[in-house]
């Protein structure tokens, strides 16, 4: 058999990297992942978000075939199993282990090889990566003397070794220092730049919001948005926030505002949230207090967060999982 | 199939360059090695020299003594030359030659007064080596003698021997206790022993029958008995050593009084009781004219108790090995990276191969080292390391043992694999492992039972139990057990090792994701019989 680890993904016909349909899984009588469907295509990243045991993982192992779907079918790059086309696809896991007594070099390499890799090649590559990413000294010592956040990198080496068309990465930032997240970042970016797909989860908001194309947010197994982050963003409302000592009573008349309420501001003072109606312009508030006179120590127009998003789509649900 | 092989061969590798596996090459030659080595090197360097007084105040006790020490010191003399014989005469003619001289040497059994008064007078120790001399190989050393463990030293200056046991003990105590000590050749030493005989033991000595000697006094102020002074206890109950020798020496002489006294002639007695019937052990399962048991059948017989022990040391330092792997990859979640490259099935496959394949190793390593170490040691095929290797050689037992070895394992390993894929630490193995130790148990508690019966029921039972399978037929390897026995048992535990194995496929698959808590094995049973999704 012969594989050649970096196949031109432009060969592959198939346009969707994903497809889940109706996909359901059950533990017992715990219904892990409910009725998911989506498609992911080639060469976007997309995030797969929401809350702890919303199935995130559950999914992810079903995407792989380490567990089986109670029903619904998959279908991972054309092929309805994913062991038919492991060698083209990465997987860094959530919860990250290395053999402890075995070289590093020796990890990336085995891992490699399992993907398809003949040793001779795996091993190139590993040191190859090691080097790339400066974890050259440490090629040669066992993994147990790597730091938690240098052993992630190197799990994340060993899971890309094979340079796989479609990479799983299940909260690859966690554990990781700024610099470090930042490189894990260029590499996902670097990754969709070649036609790479890439599926990672996260808590991190941030990251999901500085890299996707695409974010998928499930709750109880069940999905709860699917669609691009301006998208998401247009979930909840638009806010202006100001500062002033005159009254506002005047701008609660606009059609506009939706809602006027007086917050704390972090440095002891008070200031004033506005919650702007759909498709509402800013400035025709900013202009509504130059009429009226009102005087703006302060006016911030700022979107959503995607941490807003999150906190709005599934605030209540995570937080009644947490205490169940 | 090509994954399968990768994790085996990932497990190899690993595995041959873990601390336990060379602990586990190198243990069984090492203890080969030394059980045959460490007694002679004991005996030969680490006894000190035993320095002790003898204090007899009957006066006629002591030449009997010091006569019987030095014929015990004549017998090592003899066994030393004999030994010395064997290890360095030339092979062939020159070797039959010397073995010819040897046993010209004195046999010691029973009283054996005359025997090296026989050795001494044919010209002793020197009279021997002039003979062996031309059949020795080129560069033999000299012949050394044995050391006197056992050298009588006079009583310490200032002790008066005569005195009364009570004072005399309190005299020695100090001595004997090591806070003082003795001069010997101007070098300070310390005392062993010390020997008593009171000066009216005559009329102490007991008699059947004579119930006035029959009531003893009590306590050690009276001088009526013997006393052996020691802080060793051990010589003193083990019925070897000084206080045997003295004790014998002086029985000896008392009945060689005794039988004067009461009209009898002693040399008529000895030689009664050296009259004897001829008896033979024959084996009728021998050939023809060679049925005589000798050594070699007695080794014949307690063999394969050797590689059953080596079995059972084998199967559990490699099922061991195999637990810990498994809950490495489990623990560190290495498992959903395997995962996502091999089925659970292929993963346990090469585990299961490439654990077999360090075990073969291993079991091959000390295959070579019984037979080097065999082959080195033996100075021909008379002595127990020839005669073991003839055996060896002879018989089944090696490929017999890789039979079963392999098809042990694969079983144990069933068992391993699906206690592995359940448990997320050593610690949570602990409780299952011990309930499998505790199976694996008896084997070795019937190991030297089997030998003695090997066809009998509890043998034939404990054969017929696929867990026990292979290290009873293996107990019974040299007792040609029945055909019915050795393949039937052999058929029923390829089957169980078949069916074991599959069972623990099932709980793998479902095991080796699993977090949390370790199920009962009654679930665990239930995940093994139910139908897969």
């Amino acid at each position: 058999m012969t594989i050649s680890n970096i196949q031109d993904p432009t060969l592959d016909t198939v346009a969707d990297v994903l497809r889940l349909r109706n996909v359901t899984k059950y533990y017992g009588e715990f219904k892990a992942v409910d009725d998911l469907s989506f498609t992911l295509p080639r060469g976007s990243i997309c995030g797969f978000l929401g809350p702890n045991g919303a199935g995130k993982t559950t999914t992810i192992r079903m995407i792989l075939e380490i567990i089986k779907p109670t029903s619904g079918a998959i279908t991972v790059l054309g092929r309805p199993s994913a062991l038919e086309v492991r060698q083209r696809i990465g997987y860094l896991p959530e919860e990250k282990g290395l053999y402890k007594k075995m070289k590093t070099w020796a990890v990336i390499a085995y891992f490699a090889t399992l993907k398809g890799l003949t040793k001779k090649a795996a091993k190139l590559r590993a040191y190859e990566l090691l080097e790339r990413y400066g974890l050259k000294d440490f090629a040669n010592k066992p993994t147990d003397a790597l730091s938690k956040g240098m052993g992630q990198k190197v799990q994340m080496l060993a899971s890309l070794a094979h340079d796989p068309e479609f990479v799983i990465l299940d909260e690859p930032f966690s554990g990781l220092d700024p610099v470090n997240q930042q490189v894990m970042e260029e590499i996902i970016r670097d990754m969709a730049s070649r036609n790479r797909t890439v599926l990672f989860s996260t808590h991190v908001m941030q990251h999901a919001e500085r890299l996707c194309d695409r974010i998928l947010l499930i709750a109880k197994g069940k999905m709860i948005f699917d669609g691009t982050i301006p998208k998401a963003k247009e979930v909840i409302p638009r806010r202006v926030r100001l500062e002033t000592e005159d009254d506002v009573a005047p701008l609660r008349e606009l059609p506009e505002v939706k809602s006027l309420s007086l917050q704390p501001s972090s440095n002891g003072s008070t200031h004033w949230e506005l919650e702007l109606a759909e498709h509402a312009d800013p400035q025709a508030i900013l202009q509504t207090c130059f009429a009226r006179g009102i005087r703006l120590r302060s006016f911030n127009q700022s979107d959503p967060t995607l941490h807003e998003v999150f906190m709005r789509l599934v605030g209540p649900e995570a937080k009644e999982a947490s205490f169940r | 199939m090509k994954y399968a092989f990768l994790v085996a061969w990932r497990e190899y590798v690993e595995s041959t360059k873990a601390k336990g596996f060379w602990i586990g090459i190198f243990m069984m030659p090492l203890m080969l090695f030394l059980t045959i080595q460490v007694p002679i090197l004991l005996e030969e360097k680490a006894t000190p020299i035993r320095y002790f007084v003898l204090v007899d105040q009957s006066g006629t006790l002591a030449p009997a003594v010091d006569a019987a020490l030095e014929r015990t010191y004549q017998k090592q003399v003899v066994e030393a030359l004999k030994h010395y014989a064997a290890k360095y005469s030339k092979p062939g003619r020159d070797w039959v030659a010397a073995q010819r001289a040897t046993s010209a040497l004195p046999q010691f059994d029973g009283d054996s007064a005359q025997s090296v008064d026989a050795f001494k007078s044919r010209g002793g120790k020197e009279s021997f080596l002039e003979q062996l001399r031309p059949c020795l190989k080129p560069g033999a050393p000299a012949f050394k003698e044995p050391r006197r463990v056992f050298q009588a030293v006079p009583l310490p200056s200032g002790i008066n021997p005569d005195a009364d046991f009570a004072l005399l003990v309190n005299d020695l105590k100090p001595y004997l206790r090591a806070d003082k000590q003795l001069l010997v050749n101007g070098q300070p030493a310390d005392l062993y022993v010390a020997i008593l005989i009171p000066k009216d033991i005559e009329s102490r000595i007991v008699r059947p029958k004579s119930q006035a000697s029959a009531i003893k006094p009590q306590g050690l102020t009276t001088n009526y008995q013997i006393q052996y002074w020691s802080t060793d206890v051990t010589p003193a109950k083990a019925g070897y050593g000084l206080a045997h020798d003295v004790e014998q020496a002086v029985n000896a002489e008392v009945r060689r009084r005794e039988y004067l006294a009461r009209g009898l002639d002693s040399v008529v007695i000895h030689d009664v009781d050296r009259t004897y019937a001829p008896f033979a052990s024959l084996n009728p399962k021998k050939e023809a004219g060679q049925e005589a048991v000798n050594e070699t059948d007695v080794i014949r017989q307690w063999a394969p108790s050797g590689f059953v022990y080596l079995l059972w040391l084998a199967i559990f330092v490699i099922i061991q090995m195999l637990l810990n792997n498994t809950i490495e990859e489990k623990s560190n979640r290495i498992i959903e990276v395997l995962l996502s490259s091999v089925t659970p099935g292929e993963l346990m496959m090469g585990k299961l191969f490439g654990i077999a394949a360090v075990g073969l190793t291993m079991v091959g390593a000390w295959m070579l080292a019984l037979f080097g170490i065999l082959s080195w040691k033996t100075g021909g095929a008379s002595d127990f390391a020839g005669q073991l290797l003839v055996i060896l050689k002879a018989s089944n037992l090696v490929p017999l043992f890789s039979i079963y070895f392999l098809l042990g394992y694969l079983m144990y390993a069933a068992f391993i694999l699906s206690i592995g894929s359940v448990c997320n630490s050593i610690k949570e193995a602990q409780s299952y492992m011990g309930v499998l130790t505790m199976v694996m148990m008896v084997p070795m508690l019937t190991m030297t039972f089997i030998p003695k019966d090997p066809n009998g029921p509890v043998a034939r039972l404990l054969s017929w139990i696929p867990l026990y399978t292979p290290f009873t037929m293996m107990n019974r390897a040299n007792a040609d057990p029945p055909m019915f026995d050795l393949i039937g048992t052999f058929v029923l535990l390829v089957a169980t090792t078949v069916l074991a194995l599959w069972m623990c496929g099932k709980i793998f698959r479902i095991g080796i994701l699993r977090t949390g808590q370790p199920p009962k094995i009654v679930e665990m049973m239930r995940w093994a019989v139910k139908k897969s999704q």
